[in-house]
């Protein structure tokens, strides 16, 4: 059959990634065998000149990786001419090499693309899915695909963010075994233009990384804090004068004296008492017998 | 919104055989409590996140493969169908190894755990067995003892697995007439044996007066055969009673 759906996809990503996530680049450049790979970006370019790095690649779709700090990874995912465009938080990154992955595929073959179907509901993630469609899935008779359809790529949402998985689907009655990369996409922002333009929708439910780290720091200071606080309101209450209570007139009705006893002087040392041998108690060498038994024992 | 809505149109319409998109739920699951509540996966479980996506994606090629197969797409690969793979053939083979050393460690490990157990029950099964033993080896000696003694003419000893117990009912006129508590002489007899015990062989008791089983009326009477020698072992065996002796002595005054 001909080639008629000219998708090609521009995988590439800024400088400053770590090995991961090259690895996931690789990974997700040899699942889709409409992909095109560019250098890295330097990141004193905007972000728009990417459009023009797609136009000259003949590129209409972009994947695009930027690391922050060495510790954050963005992706933009971007329909390049004019289309909407969007940025996730990638976590969660687990690669195709992993041994825990045992599942094998055709490269280049075609994938099943599976979606949870809250993804109908809300109109921010109906537009994702489309996009999710468009980006994904490989054009029929592309010269450099395999025909035959033997994973399936899933996208799920779970806890406000989607999660992907990549199947190998080994029988017909749907056994499945995992290959491929994983990871989970936290939504922050859906412009209308390729990488820049208004913003059509913002993620209320998500924190930017830093935030969080943020968070977590002014946690362990708040727990430090409480405690001081504790410990002064302690010291305070030490400090203050203590309440003198009056004396009371019925305190002395329980007081019985005892008798005066005569004062008795000893002069003479009395007699030491006569010592009598416990038989019933084990001597002392008998006793450590017994302990030593115990400890054996 | 509207903006959204506007957008999406303006994505492309494809026919499903590019795009090969399924929108499902989960399999229904016999052992979930809720089918068709997504919410209740709670996604700090990691199994049950994992076993949902896992659901998804069957339910997905559940619907997809037959629509396939009806539009003459080929799911599944001919075996002489050698192509490129995602993964090459050196990673393959290191998850296999992988895999079965996992397997191994699990397996050593079980059978630790049974050796360990085992031996704890071997050592019990160990003496019991010893001391089984022991007791026939005691059964086997008191059995020749009493052969020798003369007690029992019968080499049934001979015969594996065979009880004393069995010996002492079905015994000899001569074992029977053993009276007294039976169980308890046999019982000390069995304990101590023959050749044990031997203080309180020699006492005149009724059982000793009344047993006539050391009488041989052929060697009282001096009517058997003689065995061997005769002349100065005649005068020597045969001792005249008291009465004979009592009338010699006066016929002889």
């Amino acid at each position: 059959g001909k080639w008629k759906n000219k998708e090609r996809v521009l995988i590439f990503s800024s400088r400053g990634i770590n090995f991961r996530t090259r690895h996931l680049m690789q990974d997700l450049r040899t699942l889709m065998p409409h992909s095109k790979a560019d250098t890295k970006m330097d990141r004193k370019d905007q972000l728009f000149v990417i459009n023009e790095v797609c136009e000259m690649k003949n590129c209409n779709k972009c994947i695009f990786f930027e690391a922050k700090k060495k510790q954050d990874l963005y992706l933009w995912l971007s329909n390049t001419p004019q289309g909407p465009s969007a940025k996730f938080l990638v976590q969660n990154v687990h690669t195709l090499a992993e041994l825990k992955m045992t599942g094998n595929c055709l490269r280049g073959s075609r994938p099943l693309l599976s979606f949870d179907p809250a993804f109908d509901k809300e109109p921010h993630y109906a537009l994702l899915k489309e996009l999710f469609i468009q980006i994904f899935s490989t054009p029929q008779y592309h010269p450099k695909s395999q025909p035959f359809v033997d994973h399936v790529f899933t996208f799920t949402i779970t806890d406000e963010r989607i999660w992907f998985r990549n199947y190998q689907i080994i029988e017909e009655d749907a056994s499945l075994v995992e290959i491929g990369p994983r990871f989970v996409l936290n939504l922050i922002k859906i412009f209308q233009g390729s990488f820049g333009g208004p913003t059509l929708y913002e993620n209320p439910h998500y924190q930017s990384p830093n935030m969080h780290r943020r968070m977590i720091r002014l946690s362990v200071a708040a727990k430090f804090r409480e405690k001081q606080q504790v410990k002064e309101v302690q010291m305070i209450k030490k400090k203050e004068s203590k309440v003198l209570v009056g004396e009371d007139p019925t305190e002395v009705v329980f007081e019985t004296p005892a008798e005066e006893k005569p004062v008795e002087i000893q002069l003479v040392k009395p007699e030491s008492k006569p010592i009598v041998k416990d038989k019933k108690k084990p001597r002392k060498i008998q006793r450590k017998k017994q302990k030593k038994l115990f400890r054996t024992e | 919104e509207g903006l959204k809505c506007c957008l999406s149109e303006f994505q492309k319409q494809l026919a499903w055989v590019e795009r090969l998109d399924v929108t499902l739920g989960q399999v229904a699951d016999p052992i979930s409590q809720s089918a068709s509540d997504k919410d209740a996966v709670d996604p700090e479980n990691d199994f049950q996140r994992e076993m949902s996506f896992y659901r998804q994606a069957q339910a997905a090629v559940l619907e997809a493969l037959p629509k396939l197969r009806k539009l003459q797409v080929p799911t599944r690969r001919p075996d002489d169908y050698f192509a490129e793979m995602a993964k090459s053939d050196q990673q393959m083979q290191k998850i296999r190894k992988k895999l079965k050393s996992k397997q191994e460690a699990m397996e050593k490990s079980e059978k630790a755990k049974q050796l360990r157990a085992m031996r704890k029950y071997g050592k019990k099964v160990q003496t019991e067995i010893l001391q089984r033993r022991q007791k026939e080896k005691k059964n086997m000696l008191n059995a020749v003892k009493k052969y020798q003694k003369g007690l029992s003419d019968k080499l049934d000893f001979l015969d594996e697995d065979q009880t004393l117990s069995q010996g002492n009912k079905k015994g000899n006129a001569n074992q029977r007439i053993k009276k007294g508590p039976n169980a308890k002489r046999r019982y000390k007899n069995q304990k101590f044996g023959f050749g044990g015990k031997k203080k309180g062989s020699k006492w005149n008791t009724k059982e000793s007066f009344n047993d006539v089983s050391s009488f041989q009326s052929k060697v009282a009477h001096n009517k058997g055969p003689r065995k061997a020698g005769k002349g100065g072992k005649k005068a020597l065996n045969k001792r005249p009673g008291k009465r004979a002796r009592q009338k010699m002595k006066s016929r002889a005054r």
